[in-house]
């Protein structure tokens, strides 16, 4: 699954996996993304997909309170796109 | 020690199911305990196979209500319960209550203990942010 290159500002970022969580309103994505996380690894990078206007603010609260390293976020308009390196 | 919040929650009204049940499922997915104490008419949601219903006047749109909620795919009261319940959140029901209302423990969906005021305080005293659903 590596080899994957996203830029999200400057960086680029390799992920791992994918979670699409477009169509899920709130508090599915953060319910989603938790259980995901459990099957990943520490180093691992996610990258999470929501479309629910919440998750710009959601996804930063939930790593920030999890200890999991937010990378970097990107605003496509109708589409959040985030990227989470497992602690 | 993970941080825990605690809720109370004392009505029993489509809307009042569903708060408990977004707040719980987001902070055990946040990393932290969750523990939800239903007290009197709230209790009634802790009944095997219930189907909460919007309050009052407003009770004949509940189905349109959920009707809504299935187009835009916000899962609905028995599948956050199911969600809540894989993710740990604790349910307690108020013992007085029930004995009020005439509640049995085999009437109780599974999972859930029957608590005393003073044993949820204990819990409710260490914890992080607290909120009252009525």
């Amino acid at each position: 699954m590596h080899g994957n290159d996203n830029t999200v500002g400057a960086i680029s970022v390799e992920k791992d996996m994918t979670l699409d969580a477009r169509g899920l309103m709130c508090p599915m994505p953060i319910v989603h993304l938790a259980k995901k996380v459990k099957e990943m690894s520490s180093g691992q990078v996610l990258e999470l997909l929501a479309d629910d206007i919440g998750s710009k603010d959601d996804i930063p609260a939930w790593t920030r309170r999890t200890g999991h390293q937010l990378l970097g976020m990107e605003d496509e308009g109708k589409v959040f796109k985030f990227y989470i390196k497992i602690k | 020690m993970a941080d825990k919040i605690v809720m109370v929650v004392s009505e029993g009204s489509f809307d009042k199911a569903l708060m408990p049940l977004i707040i719980g499922t987001t902070a055990a997915s946040m990393g932290m305990e969750v523990h939800v104490f239903y007290t009197f008419f709230g209790l009634k949601l802790l009944k095997k196979g219930v189907r909460p219903k919007l309050k009052g006047l407003m009770r004949p749109f509940t189905g349109m209500i959920q009707s809504k909620m299935k187009k835009l795919k916000v899962p609905g009261f028995d599948e956050m319960m199911q969600q809540s319940k894989e993710l740990g959140v604790n349910f307690y029901a108020c013992s007085t209550s029930m004995a009020l209302l005439g509640v049995k423990e085999s009437d109780l969906a599974d999972g859930v203990k029957v608590l005393g005021a003073s044993a949820f305080v204990d819990i409710a005293a260490g914890s992080k942010a607290s909120f009252f659903i009525g």
